[in-house]
C-alpha cells in the first residue's frame, strides 16, 4: 500500500525532465570558491591562508560551535583569497577561493570503486568519522548530521527513515543515485543505523520513481531491519514532518522535534555521504546536482565539486538556454530559492540548479482573496494561510500570528501554489514567521 | 470561475432547449448588466486600479437568470442584477467581501418586490400553468400524488405526456434552472472533477434534507413530502450545488462547511413544511451565510497540535 501524509498537500506537476540521465561528473572549473557557510548553525572558521597548498578533501574550515561543521577543500591547488562574497541566496559569506591546479587527492581517501559492505565501529566512532567528514544534511536544510545523529540522552531514537521522496518538480539527482549507487546508501543507512543503535530503517520514495523503488528494494533485501516504502505522488511528502506521519503515524508535535517521536530522518544523498565518509575515508566534498527545466536542451545530472561557480555549470550545458530575463533557481520550483548572483558557487545542499524562463516566473496580478479556503485545504501543517495573510496585512500582529500558529508553517509553498486569486501567501508568511521566531527566541532567552 | 460557468452550462442549454429564446434573452441580459454595474463600480465609484476582471460578476448573472422564472420580463433581470451587484457585492467592498451571495439577494429582492412575477411559472411543454401551487413538480411527484387520488399511472404518464427523452431530463417546472436535475448533477460533478469545489456543503445539505423529511414522512406521509420529492423539487439542487457553495459566503474548513449545510438543509426544510414560502432553499442560505463568519472561527485540523 502506497503511503502518504494525512493533512493537506497538492499535486504540481512533477516534470522530472531529466530523470533518464546518468550521472556525469563536471570537469574542474578553474577556480572555486568555497562558502564557510554551507550548513545550518554557525559558520565555519577558515584555517588556511592565503598562498597554502591544498589537496582535495583537506581541512580548509572547522567548526565554530556545536552546531556547524568541517568544510573541505574539493579541489587541490593553491589558496587564492579568504574573503567574503555572495552566497547563492546573496548573503555575504566568507569564502575561501583556491586556484586549482591538478587533482591531487588526499592520498587518505580509498579512491576505487570497490564497495565496502563491512561497517565497524561504536556509535561514537562512527559519529566522529562523519562530522570529520564534514557531512551535513544534503536535502537542503543542511543540519549537520553528526548532531542529527546524536539525539540528546533523555531522547531515544526508534527509526531511522531515509527520505528518497524527491517530491520537489524537477529535481532527479535523488533519484539518480538511487539508481546507480543504491548499495552504497544502504550501507551508509545501516551505518546510520548503528550510530542511532536503531533496528528499523524505512526508505521512502515516492511512487513517480519505480526504477529507483526496484534498484534500492534489491539492495536493501540483503540487509536486516531496512525496508523501501512506496510512498504516494503528493507535496510535500519529503518534508521530515509530513514523511514520519506517512510511515509511522506520528505527529511531531507543535513546536518540538522529529526525535521527539523516535524518528531521525536523513536524506538519500546524506547516507551516500556517510558510506563515502566511514567506508571510503572520503570527505564531503563533492555531491550530484541536476541542471534542468523546460527551456534547457541538454538537461544533465553532474557529480558537482563544491564551491563551483554557476556559470561553469552554465557554459557547461552550453550557456543560457533563451534569449532575454532568465530565472535561475537553486533547487527545486516549491521551496528553492531565486539565485541573485551566478558568479555564487555550489554548496553542500545544492540538489539543483532550474533555469525557468521569464514567463514561467511570471506571477499572474493579485486580485482579493475570495475566502475559498483553498490554501487552507492545501496547508499540510492545518494552518490558514488566508488568515495569516490577512493579520500579516494588519501589520504589527505578532500575537495573533503566533496564536495562529504561524510558527508551524514548514515554508512548503503549497498555499500560495493553490491560492486562485494568486496572493503571494508564502512570502507574506515567511516574512512574518521570521518576525515571531525572533519574538519567541527573545521570550525564551529571558 | 470559468469552470463556474462551463459547470452552469448544461443547466442553462436545457433550458433554452426547453423553453426557447426568452430564456436565451434573460441569461443574456443578466450576465451583461452584472458585469457592466460591477465595471461601472470598480472603475469610477471605486475608483480600483487594479485589474477588472468580470467573470465572477457574470457567474453572479448567469445564477440570478436561473433563479428567476422563465416567462420574467428582461427588466426584472437587470433590477436583479443591480441589486446583486451594486447592493450586495459592490458596497461591501467588492469581490471576496460581502458577506450574503449576491445571486441569491437579487433574487430574494425580485420575490419580495414582485410577488406576482416572480411566481407565474410557464411549464416547459405548456402543459400545467399556474404550477405554483406546488412549486414545481417533477414527473415522479405528479404520479406520485396522482396514484394517491386513486388515478392510475399509466394515464397520468399518457396525460402529461413524459416521453423518455423528458423524463430523462427530469422534467420539472420552476426557475429556468431547474428544469433538469440531472443537467445540473453534470455542472455537480464537474465541479468536483475540477476540484473547484469540495462536496461537504452540498452532501450534508442533501443528507439533512433526506434525513429530516424522512422522518417528517414516516411520521405522516399525508401531511409531509418524502425525500426524493424534497431533494428533487424547487431550488434544492440549484441551491446546493451553486449557491451553497459559493467560495466568498460560505466556510472554509472542512467542519465549518459541514455545520453550514446542515443547517441550510433544516431551515430549507422548516421553510417548505411550515412557512408562508413553498419555497425555502434560497433563505435558508442566507440565513446561513451570515453564520460563515462565526463558522470561519472553527479551525482545520492542525499537525501536531492538540
Ligand atoms: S508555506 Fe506554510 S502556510 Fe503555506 S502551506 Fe506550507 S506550511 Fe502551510
Ligand atoms: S487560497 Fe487565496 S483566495 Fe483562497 S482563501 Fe486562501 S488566500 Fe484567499
Amino acid at each position: 500500500m502506497k503511503k502518504t501524509f494525512k493533512i493537506g498537500g497538492t499535486h504540481p506537476k512533477d516534470s522530472k525532465l531529466s530523470s533518464e540521465i546518468s550521472i556525469e561528473t563536471l570537469p574542474l572549473s578553474e577556480k572555486v570558491y568555497i562558502s564557510m557557510a554551507q550548513h545550518l548553525g554557525a559558520p565555519a572558521t577558515p584555517v588556511v591562508a592565503k598562498g597554502d597548498k591544498v589537496l582535495v578533501g583537506q581541512v580548509i574550515g572547522e567548526p565554530a560551535g556545536f552546531i556547524s561543521g568541517y568544510v573541505h577543500s574539493s579541489v587541490s591547488g593553491t589558496v587564492a583569497d579568504v574573503v567574503p562574497m555572495p552566497d547563492l541566496a546573496g548573503n555575504m559569506v566568507m569564502h575561501v577561493a583556491i586556484d586549482v591546479e591538478g587533482d591531487e587527492w588526499d592520498p587518505a581517501i580509498d579512491r576505487t570503486d570497490k564497495i565496502v559492505t563491512e561497517t565497524s565501529g561504536t556509535p561514537e566512532q562512527l559519529i566522529a568519522q562523519i562530522k570529520a567528514a564534514g557531512v551535513v544534511g544534503m536535502g537542503g536544510a543542511t543540519f549537520p548530521t553528526h548532531v542529527k545523529l546524536a539525539p540528546p540522552k533523555d531522547k531515544k531514537a526508534e527509526y531511522l527513515i531515509l527520505n528518497g521522496a524527491e517530491c520537489e518538480p524537477y529535481v532527479t539527482a535523488d533519484d539518480r543515485i538511487m539508481r546507480e549507487l543504491p548499495k552504497q546508501i544502504v550501507i551508509g543507512a545501516r551505518i546510520m543505523m548503528r550510530a542511532l543503535s536503531v533496528e528499523k530503517c524505512f526508505i521512502a520514495i515516492e511512487e513517480n520513481k519505480p526504477a529507483a523503488i526496484d534498484a534500492m528494494t534489491k539492495a536493501a533485501a540483503s540487509f536486516v531491519g531496512i525496508e523501501v516504502l512506496k510512498m504516494k505522488k503528493k507535496y510535500p511528502q519529503g518534508g521530515e514532518k509530513q514523511l514520519i506521519d506517512a510511515i509511522t503515524s506520528r505527529q511531531v508535535p507543535s513546536g518540538a522535534l522529529p526525535i521527539d517521536t523516535g524518528c531521525v530522518v536523513q536524506n538519500v544523498a546524506t547516507a551516500l555521504a556517510v558510506y563515502e565518509a566511514v567506508q571510503k575515508n572520503k570527505p564531503l566534498f563533492e555531491r550530484v546536482m541536476t541542471v534542468t527545466g523546460d527551456c534547457l536542451q541538454n538537461r544533465k545530472n553532474f557529480r558537482v565539486r563544491i564551491g563551483t561557480p554557476l556559470n561553469d555549470i552554465l557554459a557547461a550545458v552550453g550557456g543560457a538556454p533563451v534569449e532575454g530575463n532568465m530565472k535561475y533557481i537553486s533547487g527545486g520550483p516549491m521551496m528553492g530559492k531565486a539565485i541573485v548572483n551566478l558568479n555564487a558557487t555550489t554548496q553542500k545542499g545544492s540538489s539543483c540548479l532550474l533555469m525557468l524562463t521569464e514567463k514561467q516566473t511570471l506571477r499572474k496580478s493579485e486580485s482579493n482573496c475570495i475566502r475559498c479556503g483553498k490554501c487552507a485545504e492545501a496547508c499540510p501543517m492545518g494552518l490558514e494561510p488566508w488568515l495569516l495573510n490577512k493579520l500579516a496585512r494588519v501589520g504589527g500582529r505578532y500575537d495573533d500570528l503566533e496564536q495562529n500558529h504561524i510558527a508551524d508553517c514548514i515554508e512548503c509553498g503549497c498555499c500560495l501554489y493553490t491560492c486562485p486569486a494568486n496572493i503571494p501567501l508564502l512570502d507574506i508568511i515567511r516574512i512574518n514567521k521570521a518576525e515571531v521566531m525572533k519574538i519567541i527566541r527573545a521570550r525564551q532567552a529571558k | 470561475m470559468t469552470d463556474v460557468l462551463i459547470a452552469l452550462a448544461p443547466a442553462s442549454l436545457v433550458s433554452i432547449y426547453f423553453y426557447g429564446l426568452p430564456v436565451l434573452l434573460l441569461l443574456a441580459v443578466s450576465a451583461a448588466a452584472c458585469i457592466l454595474f460591477e465595471f461601472l463600480i470598480h472603475k469610477y465609484l471605486m475608483g480600483s486600479k487594479t485589474e477588472f476582471n468580470g467573470l465572477s460578476a457574470a457567474v453572479t448573472g448567469v445564477l440570478l437568470a436561473l433563479n428567476l422564472p422563465p416567462a420574467a420580463p428582461w427588466w426584472i433581470a437587470v433590477i436583479g442584477a443591480f441589486v446583486a451587484i451594486a447592493i450586495a457585492k459592490m458596497s461591501f467592498g467588492g469581490l471576496g467581501q460581502n458577506i450574503f451571495n449576491p445571486a441569491l439577494v437579487g433574487r430574494v429582492f425580485l420575490l419580495i418586490s414582485f410577488p406576482v412575477i416572480m411566481t407565474t411559472w410557464s411549464a416547459p411543454a405548456g402543459l400545467f400553468h399556474n404550477v405554483d401551487a406546488f412549486s414545481g413538480a417533477t414527473p415522479l411527484s405528479i404520479i406520485n400524488e396522482g396514484v394517491k387520488a386513486g388515478i392510475p399511472a399509466n394515464e397520468i404518464i399518457a396525460a402529461h405526456n413524459f416521453t423518455p427523452l423528458e423524463m430523462l431530463f427530469a422534467r420539472t417546472g420552476g426557475s429556468v434552472g431547474e428544469v433538469s436535475a440531472i443537467a445540473l448533477l453534470i455542472g455537480f460533478i464537474y465541479l468536483l472533477v475540477r476540484r473547484v469545489i469540495r462536496p461537504h456543503i452540498t452532501l450534508s445539505i442533501w443528507v439533512t434534507v433526506a434525513v429530516m423529511t424522512g422522518i417528517f414522512c414516516l411520521a405522516n406521509p399525508a401531511q409531509f413530502s418524502g425525500p426524493a420529492f424534497n431533494l428533487l423539487t424547487g431550488g434544492m439542487l440549484l441551491g446546493s450545488i451553486f449557491m451553497a457553495t459559493d467560495y466568498v459566503t460560505s466556510p472554509m474548513t472542512a467542519k465549518g462547511q459541514i455545520f453550514f449545510g446542515v443547517g441550510i438543509g433544516v431551515i430549507a426544510v422548516l421553510i417548505r413544511y411550515f412557512g408562508s414560502y413553498p419555497e425555502g432553499v434560497s433563505f435558508a442560505i442566507l440565513i446561513m451565510n451570515c453564520v460563515t463568519p462565526l463558522l470561519n472561527r472553527l479551525k482545520p485540523v492542525g499537525f501536531g497540535r492538540k
